[in-house]
């Protein structure tokens, strides 16, 4: 996708209006953090279809929706300003660790698209490509800090009636492996997590087939399906 | 026709950012009946709708940080975030599912049509967007609205206009240039 003076006014009514496919939507926001003209073009198309939206006759709001969005509340929210910290997890494995470079360099576009579409308008604090031993790709976390993670999967997994995915990260040796939460079925997710450090660059992500409900003892007991070191978008 | 708030959503914006909960539910309270209503007109399920909002209000909490003025106004923003969400779920979960449950769907599909079109006609009487959409070919007009309001995609709108891809494709992208020459 190009991005041409007289082809932004066009891509922006087209992104705003939600009439890209993923790829060119992931395109466009990743450029547009970039494109001053592109984000002025998609501001202005959004203030101009906005009366549509803000027209509407609103809707009687269920009376339990703030709760659950309190409930679902990080108590801080992020702060801009971060800096990369020296990771000091586990990254021992060196099978692991040589798929997973190998895989890496090659999924890395891959994944920023990925993630760019999955929650547009945000931007991840790292993201991690997870591969299996082969080093094939088999899933994208990415990590908001905050407590909200989005894994998107990109193989079918087949997972028992009595069986759950969970997704976990390694903030430090001393914290150890702490879920992110459980996946429904085969299916990418938003995850709200517990309280978590702020994710690093090189953090440990890792997804593993546990009993139903998740692991019994907080820490991944099953089969590990995938994992893959965090990276900072660029 | 509401007035224009948005220097008091920025405000709440930057409250937000600074961990004011105050401020979040002040959004909350101003703009959730609507946001609502907008995530129902893409997702085509109140329950749907509010799962949308309220995992839009946990983003909204998180990235309050990111808005910029610069980038438009705050609800501007703010209502982006609820219409990815809600575009994003439809994608994710294909339309059909979503009303899969719901056997009158294709007795309904000319409801959703009309009210897809109500968004047009309740626009301000003296909105320019009100004007310049009247000014389109009646399938132009129906084809952006289709895709704004109701989060139709080019082939989504080719089957509900009965019209082949290509033919929706370029009478939106046309549709789109009109507009965009006659609002600015």
């Amino acid at each position: 996708m190009t991005f041409s003076k007289a082809e932004i006014p066009a891509i922006a009514d087209d992104y705003v209006l939600g009439l890209l496919d993923p790829s060119d939507t992931a395109a466009v926001e990743v450029e547009m953090e970039r494109n001053g003209a592109l984000a002025a073009a998609i501001a202005s198309a959004r203030e101009r279809f906005l009366p549509l939206d803000t027209a509407i006759e609103p809707a009687d709001v269920t009376p339990d929706l703030w709760e659950k969005i309190t409930a679902n509340l990080p108590a801080t929210p992020a702060m801009p300003a971060r800096a990369p910290q020296v990771a000091n997890n586990d990254n021992g494995q060196s099978g692991w660790r040589a798929a997973a470079l190998t895989g890496m360099v090659a999924s890395l576009l891959l994944a920023a698209g990925l993630a760019y579409s999955l929650t547009r308008t945000v931007e991840p604090l790292v993201i991690a490509v997870l591969l299996n031993e082969a080093g094939e790709v088999q899933a994208v976390v990415e990590d908001f800090g905050n407590d909200t993670a989005s894994v998107r999967l990109l193989n079918d997994f087949a997972v028992p009636a009595d069986k759950t995915i969970q997704v976990w990260t390694l903030p430090s040796r001393d914290m150890g492996p702490m879920s992110l939460g459980l996946l429904d079925g085969s299916h990418s997710a938003v995850l709200y997590a517990q309280t978590l450090p702020e994710p690093k660059d090189a953090q440990l992500y890792e997804i593993t087939m546990e009993q139903a409900g998740g692991s019994p003892t907080g820490r991944p007991t099953g089969p590990i399906l995938a994992k893959g070191f965090a990276k900072l978008p660029r | 026709m509401i007035p224009d708030q948005s220097t008091y959503l920025a405000d709440a914006l930057f409250g937000c950012a600074k961990g004011d909960r105050q401020s979040l539910r002040l959004i909350f309270e101003r703009e959730a009946p609507r946001l609502v209503a907008v995530a129902e007109r893409i997702v085509r399920r109140r329950d749907l709708a509010e799962d949308v909002v309220q995992e839009a209000f946990i983003r909204i909490w998180t990235c309050a940080h990111q808005y910029a003025p610069e980038r438009g106004s705050a609800r501007g923003w703010i209502y982006a975030i609820v219409r990815n969400r809600a575009l994003n779920m439809l994608r994710d979960g294909k339309r059909e599912d979503l009303v899969a449950e719901d056997r009158l769907e294709t007795l309904q599909e000319t409801d959703q049509l009309e009210q897809i079109m109500a968004a047009w006609h309740r626009l301000d009487r003296n909105s320019r967007l009100r004007d310049c959409l009247g000014a389109l070919d009646e399938t132009k007009r129906q084809g952006i609205l289709l895709a704004y309001v109701g989060g139709y995609s080019h082939g989504e709108i080719a089957g509900r206009l009965r019209i082949p891809l290509g033919t929706a494709k370029s009478w939106v992208r046309r549709g789109l240039a009109s507009l965009r020459e006659c609002m600015a």
